[in-house]
């Protein structure tokens, strides 16, 4: 029996709440109004002075005018949080407190705008576009003499992912288990050892596989083993998230089934939980396999071994035909990888 | 065989569920409960086996209280109580034999169980089960591609692969068209009549309950207000347990 306690959010919560998103809504239009459509589009300095009082003032300037403006129609966020009444058939679209919405995003697009330094000057510049021209011919005319050496990096490539993800699937099932909410909620320790393998799974998913090539290549030493263990640690954390909300979304049913017969807790999870979960882990397995693949070959560019490495080593050369044959051969790669593991996972629908 | 005592149960979330419910179900008895969705039939039920820890009151099985039961105590317990649920509950994509033989779980080691492996003896005794409620040579199928009445059917085989005591069926036929509903209802009458198990069985139409039960019980918001044969419940009684509003239907 679900049991969903539903707490009806407190008013003054929600209004602080508010009144935080408001200022800081507020503070960062004064910031971006002063540093880059003053500072930057109006007068157009080209070294503007940066001091740290001036977020701290337009924090300030936030506040006041989240004040100010709060109680009116022009307060985004009690419009977001639901605070505002207004005609139902107008909709929230057109109401006063969205117009403050639409100025943000305006004024954000011109900001990234300056902050990319887009210039059409340099993209269509004479000598700019004949280095791409150069570039582009190389790639078109790869060389086939490299074809055998790119072709074991790739193999090593496809196998370092391979590796990766299959040292990953056993310690994921396992953890899959404990960081399930409805396995793990049923006492305090269980439940506290479930938020911080949670915790644990965040921050390491949250780490770049990129980030990780690094440090092992630096622990390990260059080469494909430090970018199976990066792909390893990324792949563990990734399949133990997917596999614990697959275990999180089954049907109770068959738990209470099994549970009601008497059985042990390890054969209540091996009859009542896997039978419901194979399908679909194999299908996020065999996804992650090929994403692994395409992030390994980007890994070796940081020193993570396959062809990602020869890669680099030619690009840093300047050896553009050589370039050229690679990247049509990770091209073939990821489109087979792409296109087999679409297949499988369909057949296992 | 089962006395219920003062049986109090209070959700997490402050629902009052269960009031102070007290009867008793003799040996052999074919007992139905009625009352409301919502009138703590169920919860009752799943109190019996500790698939819901009671808040108050004493369940007494066999003279055992199992409201305090825990590991394998509680196991033990279980395994002589089995059940059937509204939406069967079988395990998917395992064979008929397979859900069958899960209902043997508490007597089989757990590597033993996770590897498949059973005696013999085990195994014909499953085969006698799922002959008992009518599916042979369905073994070998897939317990999800079969129809609702005869999934519920393999669960009833389940239940009886315990070697249970007391079978508890919580709205067996609730999700059966009419028909195969009486199939379902003549299956536990005679797992009760022929094997002498005594059967706990919600149910929502009387029709049905003036059919098969020896006797009724109904639950009211978490009270027990009727305990008499079926027959008694008239006019009264009816607008009583289900409200004022209601109007009975008939299942044929």
């Amino acid at each position: 029996m679900k049991q969903n306690v539903h707490k009806t959010p407190n008013k003054y919560v929600q209004s602080f709440k508010a009144y935080v998103l408001d200022t800081l809504s507020w503070a960062y239009l004064a910031l971006i109004s002063y540093k880059i459509v003053y500072e930057k589009i109006i007068i157009d300095e080209r070294y503007p002075e940066f001091t740290w009082n001036q977020p701290l003032l337009c924090l300030y300037i936030g506040l006041a005018l989240a004040a100010v403006l709060f109680f009116t129609k022009f307060s985004l966020g009690r419009g977001l949080f639901g605070l505002i009444k207004y005609d139902e058939n107008e909709g929230p679209t057109s109401q006063p407190f969205a117009y403050i919405g639409y100025l943000l995003i305006l004024l954000t697009f011109i900001t990234g705008f300056y902050v990319s330094q887009i210039s059409m000057k340099e993209f269509l510049s004479e000598s700019g576009l004949e280095g791409a021209k150069r570039i582009f011919k190389a790639l078109f005319n790869p060389n086939w003499a490299i074809f055998e050496e790119g072709l074991f990096a790739a193999i090593e490539t496809i196998y370092m992912a391979f590796i990766a993800t299959a040292v990953a699937i056993p310690i994921a099932f396992v953890l899959g288990f404990f960081a399930a909410r409805n396995l793990m909620n049923g006492n305090k320790i269980s439940f506290f050892l479930y938020n911080a393998l949670r915790a644990f799974l965040n921050i390491s998913r949250s780490i770049e596989p990129l980030v990780w090539a690094i440090i092992f290549s630096v622990w390990v030493g260059i080469g494909p083993f430090s970018g199976m263990l990066a792909l390893c640690i990324h792949s563990i954390a990734s399949l133990t998230k997917q596999y614990s909300e697959q275990i999180e979304s089954i049907d109770d049913g068959p738990i209470e089934a099994i549970t009601a017969t008497g059985a042990h807790p390890i054969q209540i999870v091996w009859f009542g939980v896997v039978p419901q979960i194979v399908l679909p882990y194999l299908s996020y397995t065999i996804y992650r396999w090929d994403i692994n693949v395409r992030m390994a070959t980007v890994i070796g560019l940081v020193g993570g071994g396959g062809i990602g490495n020869l890669l680099m080593q030619y690009q840093g050369q300047a050896r553009w035909n050589e370039v050229g044959m690679l990247v049509i051969l990770i091209a073939a790669i990821v489109w087979t990888m792409d296109w087999a593991s679409s297949k499988l996972r369909e057949a296992l629908k | 065989m089962l006395e219920i005592k003062g049986l109090e149960k209070v959700y997490p979330n402050g629902h009052h569920a269960l009031k102070n419910v007290t009867f008793s179900v003799p040996q052999g008895e074919f007992l139905v409960v009625i009352g409301l969705s919502g009138s703590g039939k169920s919860t009752m039920l799943r109190c019996v086996n500790r698939l819901h820890d009671p808040t108050g009151g004493e369940i007494l099985f066999q003279g055992v209280d199992t409201s305090k039961l825990k590991g394998k105590a509680l196991r033990k317990i279980r395994a002589d109580i089995g059940m059937i649920f509204q939406h069967f509950n079988l395990i998917p994509r395992k064979t008929v034999m397979e859900n069958v033989l899960s209902g043997n779980l508490s007597r089989t080691g757990i590597v033993a169980s996770i590897f498949g492996i059973h005696s013999a003896e085990v195994k014909a005794q499953a085969q006698k089960y799922i002959e008992i409620v009518g599916l042979k040579g369905k073994e070998k199928n897939r317990a999800d591609n079969l129809s609702g009445g005869q999934q519920q059917r393999v669960s009833i085989a389940r239940a009886l692969m315990q070697n249970p005591k007391i079978l508890l069926a919580d709205e067996p036929v609730a999700s059966l068209d009419p028909a195969t509903s009486h199939s379902v209802m003549q299956y536990l009458k005679k797992v009760n009549e022929e094997l002498g198990v005594t059967v706990i069985c919600n149910l929502h139409f009387l029709s049905l309950v003036r059919q098969y039960a020896h006797r009724v019980v109904a639950l009211k918001g978490g009270k027990l207000i009727y305990d008499g044969k079926p027959l008694e419940i008239n006019e009264e009684w009816f607008k009583t347990i289900y409200g004022e509003d209601a109007v009975e239907v008939t299942i044929n």
